[in-house]
């Protein structure tokens, strides 16, 4: 209503100067009869009020829809008057949507493309790991040792970079069932057995057999993975004990993964889970991404769980996943 | 013998898979033509498959499903793809057991067997029952006994695994790292205080059978096994 009056203000102004114009020329004229005049101005009003009225309720719907805000990108090609002006409007907004959604589409395309990409890349590149990881598998030399650690790492890498690649199509990609606790961590320690040796750091497993969380376990496995390989690399004494806790608080399971490292500096804390962040221990450490962190927060946000750190310097590092 | 076909168009992982199942007694092939796997498949009559998924022309959920068609022999899968989603794939698709890359080779030959022993009965196992054997000592893996002049004692798990190891390389050093390796997954807990105390009991064991000072702590480095029972 206000946009309609707003828009017609102008040929209202236009039509009553109009009006006082011809009444003045006539009154300068000689013909000065006051009623006949103010009835002739009254029904010129008359029509006026009348066109404006038609005018207002062809085109009511385009006026309410041009003072509502979008919600969504489909919201406009909904019912549309027959007139002119609304119909044009709705052309040029069609046409306009129209490339739009194609420059869309192409982009998503071209994602998808890529995201497929990285997917058979990475999984092409597992058979070469598979046949070096046969062939060092027996040996028990320093060289063949060291081949096997960097193997470690390449397969690392490989899993971050296709999980990162999988995280945005992760709706068509996981699968909630019922886990023992006891038994993903115990996998998850195990895989990472040649680290945990090599740094002479050992995990300790305190979980209650029976606890039970609703997960998925590929996904829950590689967000332990990389809170497990943190707490590795930033345990720099040999001896030390990395703790998985698992325990009930209120209806909630919580797994509390604790070690004893360099910790975290308060002015850090607030930004770890941020991408590409390393802070202070990613400048001392080597290896650090900042993108593990934050990998495991987005999964565990999507998964529907809830994680926490806390940390105190030379004293060890505790994150808490609250599933 | 029992035959195994290997579908799986990597050269290399092909010659490793082959020279480990050769060790335990299989008879193996490897498939020539990928646009003819059912024929060389009718004509070897292997009693198990392994079989690649991503393969030339044709995938191997296709390949499974032709060789279903004509055989009921166990059929385990090789892939990198370790999703829930392939695994139901490829049982859907007829396929027995799933392994990802990249595997160790304990776990290939523990599911052929088991696959092989589920399919034709437990004779299969008589076949190539693990044993190995250093100068009389014979350590048998699967039933873990430990025999010497016909003297026989029983070992643990563990105990097995270590000894497994130390026999396989006898005389040379084997590390104490591989060796934690070696025994992590049967422990809730491992650490250095747990390789030194099952390296005791295996000693123990050992004296049992009167083999004494046979296995060596080298300082820094793991231990060494060395036949001195050879004269008795």
């Amino acid at each position: 209503m206000r946009l309609f009056f707003r828009e017609q203000l102008a040929l209202i102004l236009f039509y009553f100067l109009q009006l006082v114009v011809i009444t003045g020329i006539y009154w300068l004229d000689g013909y000065r009869h006051l009623s006949i005049s103010l009835y002739a101005a009254f029904l010129s009003t008359c029509l006026l009020i009348g066109y404006l009225f038609f005018r207002y309720i062809t085109n009511r719907s385009f006026y309410q829809r041009m003072e509502k805000q979008l919600t969504s990108m489909e919201d406009f090609t909904s019912n549309v008057q027959q007139s002119p002006l609304a119909e044009g409007l709705q052309q040029l907004l069609k046409s306009q949507f129209r490339h739009y959604k194609t420059d869309l589409h192409n982009y998503k395309y071209k994602l998808e493309g890529h995201i497929q990409f990285i997917n058979q890349w990475v999984h092409q590149m597992k058979t070469p790991l598979s046949v070096i990881h046969l062939i060092v598998q027996d040996e028990d030399d320093s060289r063949f040792i060291a081949i096997g650690d960097e193997l470690d790492r390449l397969k690392k890498g490989l899993d971050m970079v296709l999980y990162t690649a999988r995280l945005d199509t992760f709706e068509r990609d996981f699968y909630v069932e019922t886990l023992n606790l006891q038994t993903v961590a115990r996998s998850v320690t195990s895989s990472q057995k040649r680290i945990f040796i090599r740094k002479r750091v050992f995990p300790v497993l305190e979980i209650d057999g029976g606890l039970q969380v609703a997960s998925d376990e590929k996904w829950l496995s590689f967000a332990m993975t990389q809170l497990m390989t943190n707490a590795l690399r930033y345990t720099v004494e040999e001896n030390r004990k990395i703790y998985f806790h698992g325990y009930k608080c209120g209806i909630n399971t919580v797994l509390e993964i604790r070690d004893e490292g360099v910790g975290i500096p308060q002015s850090d804390l607030p930004r770890v889970f941020d991408p590409y962040f390393t802070g202070e221990n990613g400048r001392n450490f080597q290896e650090s991404t900042g993108m593990g962190l934050h990998l495991t927060k987005q999964i565990c946000e999507k998964l529907g769980h809830r994680i926490e750190i806390e940390s105190t310097i030379n004293q060890g590092t505790t994150v808490r996943i609250i599933f | 013998m029992f035959k195994i076909f290997i579908i799986e168009d990597d050269k290399q992982l092909v010659n490793l898979l082959k020279e480990h199942l050769h060790k335990f007694g299989y008879d193996t092939k490897s498939v020539e033509k990928f646009d003819a796997v059912r024929g060389e498949f009718e004509k070897f009559e292997p009693h198990l498959v392994l079989l690649d998924v991503n393969l030339p022309k044709y995938d191997g959920y296709y390949w499974c499903r032709q060789i279903r068609s004509v055989s009921t022999c166990p059929i385990l899968f090789i892939s990198a793809r370790e999703g829930k989603m392939d695994q139901v794939m490829a049982l859907e698709n007829g396929a027995d057991d799933y392994i990802t890359k990249p595997f160790d080779y304990e776990i290939v030959t523990a599911k052929i067997n088991s696959h092989l022993r589920r399919a034709y009965g437990t004779y299969a196992s008589a076949n190539n029952e693990r044993t190995t054997s250093v100068e009389g000592l014979i350590l048998d893996v699967e039933r873990l006994r430990l025999t010497l002049n016909e003297q026989e004692i029983d070992l643990s798990h563990t105990e097995a695994k270590i000894l497994d190891e130390l026999m396989k390389k006898v005389e040379r050093v084997v590390s104490r790292d591989r060796l934690l390796e070696k025994i992590w997954d049967d422990q809730a807990f491992v650490d250095d205080n747990t390789l030194n105390v099952y390296v005791t009991r295996v000693r123990k064991k050992l004296a049992a059978l009167s083999i004494e000072d046979a296995l060596q702590t080298i300082r820094g480095q793991g231990y060494r096994l060395v036949p001195n029972w050879r004269h008795m």
